[in-house]
């Protein structure tokens, strides 16, 4: 699965930190989703879709 | 928080314990000896890293531990446990071979577990948990 997590936060201006802090994860977390290297769960992919207030598929997609 | 305060703790007794050990030793230290001297200390230090990043996160305003450490942490522990069947099975058999003392034996095996553990969270940490 991948995600355009980077491109968004870069739309709203936000940091890595910032995103973490919304979502209540570590910024690991964050890093980690941008670089492809974790499938966030159900309700991460919803609060970080929620955060930048589109829908999940719109930020997570599969090749 | 307290997770990491209690780690530690922990980490602060095993140092402790060790350099007793090492100080009520008579005469020259064995080379197995220092061998368990540097597992101990690897073992140690990966005990106050996980401590430390706790620790920051928490002062940083992070939560300690979110889905994905938790998961990183599932997926070690389970993978480290599997492992550890098949190293007690060859401890097993090598202490058979080599008349091993029974309490070398069982510190051999719980200095094996916490390395197996130690290397499985670090692998799976670094390389990530994808598409499953």
């Amino acid at each position: 699965m991948n995600n355009r997590i980077k491109e968004f936060r870069a739309r709203y201006n936000l940091t890595q930190d910032d995103l973490a802090k919304k979502v209540n994860v570590r910024r690991e977390t964050i890093v980690f989703l941008e670089k492809n290297k974790y499938n966030p769960s159900l309700k991460l992919a919803h609060d970080i879709a929620r955060v930048f207030k589109v829908h999940i598929e719109e930020i997570f997609y599969f090749d | 928080m307290k997770k990491s305060v209690i780690a530690l703790i922990v980490a602060a007794l095993v140092l402790t314990t060790t350099f007793i050990w090492i100080f009520s030793v008579s005469g020259p230290i064995k080379p197995m000896e220092y061998v368990s001297l540097g597992v101990i200390i690897v073992v140690v230090a990966f005990a106050l890293l996980l401590g430390y990043k706790r620790l920051s996160s928490a002062k940083k305003g992070e939560p300690a531990e979110d889905e994905m450490s938790r998961k990183v942490m599932q997926k070690a522990s389970s993978l480290s446990f599997y492992i550890s069947l098949y190293l007690w099975l060859a401890i097993g058999y090598f202490s058979d071979k080599f008349n091993s003392e029974t309490h070398t034996v069982i510190g051999a095996g719980i200095l094996g577990m916490a390395v197996t553990f130690a290397i499985c969270w670090v692998v799976i940490y670094f390389r990530g948990i994808r598409n499953e």
